[in-house]
């Protein structure tokens, strides 16, 4: 039990260093491709210590602080059943239903402790990035049960060994990877769909109010959530044993996110949840027909 | 504050606030101009740590870009006081030093620094990318070895501050409109 | 309707205080009237096209002792400008609102009154600030006002001591 505490305090903030480290990456990949030197690799680490170190940070109530724990604590909880490369914490637990589910409690405490801040441009930023939750999440879904169809079972571990024996699912299913990438574009709020936090039209929507500690634990948050949506995408489609081949997909899965959103544009959320339903939806149910298909 | 009292921790808190530096991204007057080429590829201000910011709540430093007629300077108090501490004020172009080529307007004021608390002036008419970022260089030395406490100031002399910011704006300073 | 007639339109209605209708650029036509016409004239001008006003100003003669307002009228039907000036005394400035013709025309009015003192009869925004809040002198852009001294007075300057500057070198 002690060694697993260990084991759980060790992973968190072993992602911790990894997710910000590879964000700080991210923002000199942006720079370059914008003809820029950009920030260190370790920006982001300044950013959060600073945040962290403010003198003060104006709370809008117990609605807002809990809203934060919420979604801090259940995105942590989260992370705590997601599988690395063939390891994973709790392999019995490791299943994307239960990662789906409780990462949703985390956008939900972000939802709820916006609002308390009774601000409106938060209140707008929360009905769009809830709104965008239900655009990406469907045609995600679609393609996760899918693989949960294919693999026999809701467990990653056994996708990954699915995986390893009739190789990715990448090469096997090109268009429900498509789909799912579409729709991890929207989960991390990757340009074009960064609609929820436009910071050039509604100031940075759920943020609004978020001062010193706060934006600081909303940061980490995000960065924890964002480890767990490119994991789970890395483990659906290129899934592999190895925590080394894990972390180098994770790394060309990011980045590729990163570089595609910085040439982009912001589109409206009603276009978002147009473009979400038209295409990938239809792409996912194009494939799951193709799939299944071939397998009768 | 010298450097001997300070404490090793303020020391680490100081060197990483140096490092992270998030601007209102407030314009005042026409010293806004400066900034795009300032944050963009020429000049590109996020080397340094430097990131604009959408609201004041998120911002560390104020930048006063240019002049303050008396209508927006009741706005840019009440930003500066929703701002979290530790924060900065920057006067930017010779308008908020003296005045500038307002200096014989009736709208606009000629001194910032008697309503907020200024660490660092950046003087010129326009001061050129170049200048502002030497600006936010010395603003970082300054927060680095604890110089600048503006907002400290404003804190321990509110009373002189309120006195002066009454003097222009009236008794309705905290009536909203 | 083209251009010359409905300028011989105005100039059968209209009456004017003096002279009459310019042409001073192509499309763009100017005639001064009596202050108790005007409401009648902008009415008329709107019934015949120029639905839109685009600005109302006005100039101080400090000289002569006289406001003049100027209404800048578009017609895009017939692709004119017009505008419409008047002179108002300048001791007592008082005008009728044209708010009932152009609702838009509120504001104008307001920051005319705000910058010159001219009161608009039935304007309800008349005792409102919309741009000086907590002003104190008289109206800023009358010619009589001196902004260099009230700026001194009001706000302070920064002093300069170049003899402390000189000390120190030293």
């Amino acid at each position: 039990m002690v060694n697993m505490i260990i084991l759980a305090v060790v992973f968190v903030i072993g992602a911790f260093i990894f997710q910000v480290t590879l964000s700080g990456f991210s923002r000199k990949v942006v720079a370059r491709i914008q003809k820029r030197r950009g920030p260190t690799v370790f920006q982001n680490f300044y950013d959060i210590g600073k945040l962290l170190f403010k003198e003060s940070s104006i709370s809008h109530g117990f609605i807002f602080d809990f809203g934060i724990w919420m979604a801090l604590g259940s995105t942590i909880a989260t992370l705590l059943f997601m599988p690395v490369g063939g390891w994973a914490l709790m392999p019995k637990y490791a299943n994307i239903i239960v990662i789906i589910y409780l990462l949703a409690v985390g956008s939900l405490g972000m939802a709820m402790s916006a609002v308390g801040s009774g601000n409106p441009l938060a209140s707008i930023g929360v009905s769009r990035a809830l709104t965008q939750m239900f655009a990406y999440e469907l045609p995600f879904v679609v393609i996760a049960v899918l693989i949960i169809y294919l693999a026999k079972s809701s467990n990653i571990l056994k996708i990954i060994e699915y995986q390893t024996q009739n190789g990715w699912n990448l090469f096997s299913m090109p268009i429900g990877a498509l789909v799912a990438y579409i729709s991890l574009m929207g989960m991390l709020g990757k340009k074009p769909f960064d609609t929820p936090i436009a910071p050039a039209e509604i100031a940075s929507g759920p943020l609004v109010e978020y001062s010193g500690k706060y934006l600081g634990f909303l940061m980490i948050q995000h960065e924890f959530a964002t480890f767990i949506e490119v994991g789970l995408f890395v483990h659906l489609f290129m899934g592999s044993t190895s925590i080394i081949g894990f972390l180098i997909k994770y790394i060309i899965v990011y980045i590729s996110a990163v570089m595609i959103s910085s040439v982009m544009a912001r589109l409206k959320i009603d276009e978002v949840v147009k473009f979400y339903w038209r295409w990938p939806l239809g792409l996912a149910i194009l494939q799951a027909i193709i799939t299944l298909g071939v397998r009768f | 504050m010298s450097m001997s009292t300070v404490s090793l921790m303020e020391k680490i808190k100081n060197i990483i606030r140096g490092h992270s530096l998030w601007m209102l991204h407030y314009c005042t007057g026409c010293g806004a101009m400066e900034l795009p080429p300032t944050m963009t590829a020429r000049f590109d201000m996020e080397r340094l740590g430097f990131a604009p910011m959408a609201t004041p709540r998120q911002a560390d430093i104020l930048l006063v870009t240019g002049y303050l007629s008396v209508k927006t300077l009741r706005r840019l108090i009440y930003t500066y006081e929703q701002m979290q501490d530790p924060k900065w004020v920057v006067g930017f172009g010779s308008c908020t030093i003296n005045g500038g080529i307002y200096y014989d307007s009736y709208a606009t004021i000629k001194r910032l620094d008697l309503y907020l608390p200024v660490d660092l002036y950046i003087a010129g008419c326009m001061p050129r990318p170049e200048a502002v970022i030497n600006g936010f260089k010395k603003l970082m030395d300054m927060i680095k070895s604890g110089e600048a406490n503006g907002w400290k100031k404003y804190k321990e002399n509110l009373e002189w501050y309120r006195a002066n910011q009454r003097k222009i704006l009236g008794d309705s300073l905290y009536v909203t409109r | 309707m083209k251009e010359q007639e409905l300028i011989d339109l105005i100039e059968k209605h209209v009456k004017y205080e003096e002279g009459s209708i310019e042409v001073y650029a192509p499309r763009k036509l100017k005639f001064i009237l009596k202050k108790d016409d005007l409401v009648d004239t902008l009415l008329f001008l709107k019934r015949n096209g120029f639905v839109q006003l685009s600005f109302i100003t006005c100039v101080d003669w400090i000289k002569d002792n006289k406001f003049e307002l100027v209404y800048g009228l578009v017609s895009w039907e017939h692709k004119l400008t017009v505008l419409v000036k008047t002179f108002i005394d300048r001791d007592n400035p008082k005008m009728i609102s044209i708010m009932d013709i152009w609702p838009t025309a509120k504001y104008y009015e307001q920051e005319i009154n705000e910058f010159f003192g001219v009161y608009f009869e039935g304007n309800p925004n008349m005792s409102k600030e919309l741009i000086l809040e907590n002003w104190d002198s008289m109206p800023p852009l009358r010619k009589d006002f001196d902004p260099q001294s009230y700026s001194n007075e009001k706000f302070e300057i920064r002093i300069y001591d170049y003899k402390m500057e000189d000390k120190k070198k030293k």
